[in-house]
C-alpha cells in the first residue's frame, strides 16, 4: 500500500503539471441480491440488483497535463480506467490529458465490481479536476462504454440496473436497507466476468425472475430484510445452473440453520454472503452461530460489514 | 427521481384485465379475483408465439375449448387482428358463443353425431387437426398441453409477493392446471412451505378420482393436462356443484364480490382453511365474474330445476383414504407433493371397498 501511494505521488512530480487536480471515489459490492432478466418498457434486459459493500472502495486523483491531449493510468493495467478519463474529458470538451492514479483494495475476479469502481472514481476525478459536473446516468453509460458491463456503484440508492446496457429498469428510490452481511468466498477459483458467457434463462426462468422483483420491491419499500433475503437466496439458487458454487446445497442449509434472512452470491464472482437484519435483536447470536457453521463446512476465513457502513452503530433492540 | 408514480390510462383492454384484484375478504382469508382470467395466458401464448415465429400475420389460431379460454383467445385475437377458429360442442354456452362470434372468432361446433365413434373431447380434436390441414399457417395454442401457459402468471406471482409479507396457503381451483401449476410454482421459490390446495369437482379425473358427470364447469377435466404439476399439491378437495353454487352466492351476499362458481369453489375451501390454520394468510385464487352465470348460479328457478336449491354446505369435508373412494360430497385428500401416478398406485395398499 505505502510503495503504491509513493508511485502515485511520483506521478506528482513530472514536469509539465498543472496545478489542476482531481480525486475522486466509489465503493465496490458484494454480488448481486438479484441477477436475471427482466421486462423494461415492453421487452427483456438482463440487469442486476447490487449489494453495496462500503468496506471496499477505490480512490482515484488526476493530475491534469495542460500541454499535452495524452491519458496515462497508473497502474498501467487499468484500461478501463484510462478509457473512461479520456471519454469523460472529450464529454466536457477538454483538450488537455492527465495523469490518473487508481488505488483500490478490492480484489479482482471476486465479483466485487472491482472494474467499475476504478472507472468511477476515474469519471469522479477527472470531473473535479475540471470543476465539471455530468448527471449520474451520464456517468454509468460512459463506464458501460468503457467496460461493457458495469454495475451501478455511482448510484447511492438501490436500483434494477441493466449491466450491458447502463439504463435503469426499476429505481426502488431508497437506499439499500442496513443488512449485516458476513461474507466468504464460495468459489476458489477467480472469475473473469467478461469472459463468462451470458447465462441462457429458460422461459420459466425468466418469469420466475418477476416474482422475486416484486419481493424485492416490496422488501426495499417496507425496509423489509427478510423479503430482501428470501430474494437473493431465490436468485442464488436460480442462478445456481450457470455458475455454480459446488458446496450449495451445505450453505443453504447453513442460512437456515443459521436463520438468516438470505444467502447472496456474486452472480459472476467467487464472493457470497449469509444475510442478517441488523434490526435483530438476536443478530449477535445469529452472526456467531454462522462463523461457526461456516467454519464447520470448511470456511475459516469471513469477513463483515454492514451495507450502509456505519460499523458503530448498535443494533436497535 | 420523484417519490411516486402516477397513473396512466391503459393502452389496451386485454392489458387493463389481465391482473387480479388482490382483495382482503375477512380474517386471514384473501382472494385474488379475475375479471377474466384466461386472459392472462391467451395473451401470453400468443406473444411469446409471435416472437418465435411460430404465429404471425398469416396465420389461423385454431383451438378445442368451449369455455373462457376461448374469450380470452378471441378478444387477444381481435386486438391482433388475427383470424380464430374455435371448436366447441354442442353444450357451449350461447350467450358466450355469440360473444365469441361478435369478436369475429368462427365457432365450430361438433355435433353428437361425430362424438359417437370416440367421445366428444376425441371428436374435437379429429375436426382441430381436420382444419389445421386446410390452413396455411395454422398455430394452436394447447391449453392443456403447452406448459407456455403456467409460464404466463409469472406476473400474478409479482403482485402476491409485492403485496403480501408472507402467504401461508394458496388456494386454487384447477382444470387445465396452469393457474395453480404457474402461480405456485414461482411463489415456492421464493416461500418454500407455501401451502398448496387444488380444488377440483366429483367426476374429475385430474387428482385421480373416477370419471363422471360434472355439474361445475371450468375446473375439474375428463383428461389429464400436461401442463399439471401434481407434484406441487399439498392437498386437494372436491367440491360438488351445488356446494360451489351456494358459496358462490354468499361471496356475492357477504362481501359483494360476484364471482363465478369457481371462485365460490375456492372461497368454500379458503373459509375452512382459514378456520382450521388461524393466523396464516390464505389466498384464494378467482378465476371470473359473476355476469355469465345470472341465468344459472345466481337464478334461484334454475337452481331449483337442477334440484341444487337450498343446498346447505357442510361444515367439514369428509376424509378420504384415497381418491378412488370419492363419492359425490365435498371430500379432502392429503395429497403430500406427490405425482399422479404415486397418489393412484397406492389404490393397490388401500385397497378397494
Ligand atoms: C372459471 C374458471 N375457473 C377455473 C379454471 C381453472 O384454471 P386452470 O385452467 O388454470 O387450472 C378455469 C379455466 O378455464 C376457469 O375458466
Amino acid at each position: 500500500m505505502s510503495s503504491q501511494q509513493d508511485e502515485a505521488q511520483g506521478t506528482l512530480l513530472l514536469p509539465g503539471d498543472s496545478d489542476r487536480r482531481g480525486w475522486g471515489t466509489a465503493h465496490g459490492h458484494h454480488g448481486e441480491l438479484l441477477q436475471g432478466v427482466f421486462e423494461f418498457a415492453g421487452s427483456l434486459h438482463r440487469g442486476l440488483v447490487t449489494l453495496p459493500c462500503p468496506i471496499m472502495s477505490t480512490e482515484a486523483s488526476v493530475v491534469v497535463t495542460e500541454e499535452t491531449p495524452e491519458w496515462t493510468v497508473h497502474p498501467p493495467w487499468k484500461t478501463k480506467a484510462l478509457l473512461a478519463a479520456r471519454a469523460t474529458a472529450d464529454i466536457l470538451g477538454e483538450k488537455a490529458g492527465g495523469a490518473v492514479s487508481v488505488q483500490s483494495n478490492i480484489p479482482t475476479g471476486f465479483g466485487m465490481g472491482s472494474s467499475t469502481s476504478d472507472v468511477t472514481a476515474t469519471i469522479r476525478a477527472v470531473l473535479s479536476a475540471f470543476g465539471g459536473t455530468l448527471p449520474t446516468d451520464r456517468i454509468a453509460r460512459i463506464a458501460v462504454e468503457a467496460e461493457r458491463a458495469a454495475d451501478p456503484l455511482m448510484y447511492d440508492r438501490m436500483l434494477l440496473f441493466a449491466h450491458r446496457e447502463g439504463l435503469i429498469l426499476e429505481d426502488f428510490k431508497v437506499r439499500m436497507p442496513r443488512i449485516k452481511v458476513i461474507g466468504f468466498v464460495a468459489r476458489p477459483e477467480p472469475i473473469d466476468t467478461l469472459a463468462l458467457a451470458p447465462a441462457r434463462y429458460s422461459r420459466w426462468e425468466i418469469e420466475s425472475f418477476r416474482a422475486l422483483r416484486g419481493m424485492l420491491r416490496r422488501g426495499a419499500a417496507e425496509g423489509d430484510v427478510a423479503a430482501l433475503g428470501r430474494a437473493a437466496t431465490a436468485s442464488a439458487r436460480l442462478n445456481q445452473r450457470f455458475l455454480p458454487i459446488e458446496h450449495f446445497p451445505r450453505l443453504l442449509q447453513v442460512t437456515e440453520e443459521t436463520r438468516a434472512a438470505g444467502i447472496e452470491v456474486a452472480h459472476s464472482g467467487s464472493v457470497a454472503g449469509l444475510l442478517f437484519d441488523a434490526a435483530d435483536p438476536n443478530l449477535a447470536g445469529k452472526t456467531d452461530r454462522a462463523r461457526r457453521e461456516l467454519l464447520r463446512i470448511g470456511i475459516s476465513h469471513t469477513w463483515e460489514f454492514f451495507t450502509d457502513g456505519d460499523d458503530e452503530r448498535l443494533p436497535d433492540s | 427521481m420523484s417519490a411516486f408514480r402516477i397513473r396512466k390510462p391503459f393502452t389496451d383492454v386485454v392489458d387493463s384485465a389481465v391482473l387480479p384484484r388482490l382483495i382482503h375478504l375477512s380474517g386471514d382469508l384473501y382472494a385474488a379475483a379475475f375479471q377474466l382470467m384466461k386472459l392472462l395466458p391467451a395473451q401470453f401464448v400468443l406473444q411469446r408465439a409471435l416472437e418465435q415465429g411460430q404465429l404471425t400475420e398469416r396465420s389461423t389460431v385454431i383451438e378445442t375449448t368451449s369455455g373462457t379460454y376461448g374469450l380470452g383467445l378471441a378478444m387477444v385475437c381481435r386486438r391482433l387482428g388475427l383470424p380464430l377458429i374455435l371448436v366447441g360442442d354442442t353444450a357451449i354456452d350461447s350467450h358466450l358463443r355469440r360473444r365469441l362470434e361478435a369478436l369475429g372468432a368462427r365457432v365450430s361446433i361438433v355435433s353428437g353425431q361425430a362424438a359417437r365413434t370416440g367421445g366428444i373431447q376425441q371428436a374435437r380434436l379429429d375436426r382441430v387437426e381436420r382444419i389445421r390441414a386446410r390452413h396455411r399457417s395454422p398455430f394452436t395454442p394447447g391449453q392443456y398441453d403447452n406448459t407456455m401457459h403456467a409460464n404466463a402468471y409469472g406476473r400474478v406471482a409479482e403482485l402476491i409477493t409485492e403485496s403480501f409479507p408472507q402467504v401461508d396457503a394458496l388456494i386454487c381451483p384447477v382444470g387445465s392446471g396452469s393457474s395453480s401449476t404457474g402461480i405456485a410454482g414461482f411463489l415456492r421459490l421464493l416461500w418454500p412451505d407455501l401451502v398448496l390446495i387444488g380444488v377440483d369437482t366429483p367426476g374429475s379425473v385430474l387428482f385421480g378420482a373416477p370419471n363422471g358427470r360434472r355439474r361445475l364447469r371450468g375446473l375439474g377435466n375428463g383428461l389429464l393436462p400436461k401442463v399439471l404439476d401434481h407434484s406441487l399439491f399439498d392437498e386437494v378437495h372436491w367440491v360438488p356443484a351445488g356446494d360451489a353454487f351456494a358459496m358462490t352466492r354468499r361471496l356475492h351476499a357477504d362481501h359483494t364480490l360476484f364471482m363465478g362458481p369457481t371462485s365460490g369453489a375456492a372461497y368454500q375451501v379458503g373459509q375452512w382453511w382459514t378456520r382450521h390454520n388461524p393466523g396464516g394468510t390464505v389466498l384464494a385464487v378467482m378465476p371470473d365474474e359473476g355476469h355469465r352465470y345470472q341465468r344459472t348460479v345466481f337464478h334461484d328457478a334454475w337452481l331449483r330445476r337442477e334440484g341444487l336449491a337450498g343446498v346447505e354446505t357442510p361444515r367439514e369435508p369428509t376424509e378420504i383414504a384415497h381418491p378412488g373412494d370419492l363419492e359425490d360430497r365435498w371430500s379432502r385428500y392429503a395429497w403430500r407433493r406427490r405425482t399422479r401416478d404415486e397418489v393412484v398406485d397406492l389404490r393397490a395398499a388401500v385397497g378397494t371397498r
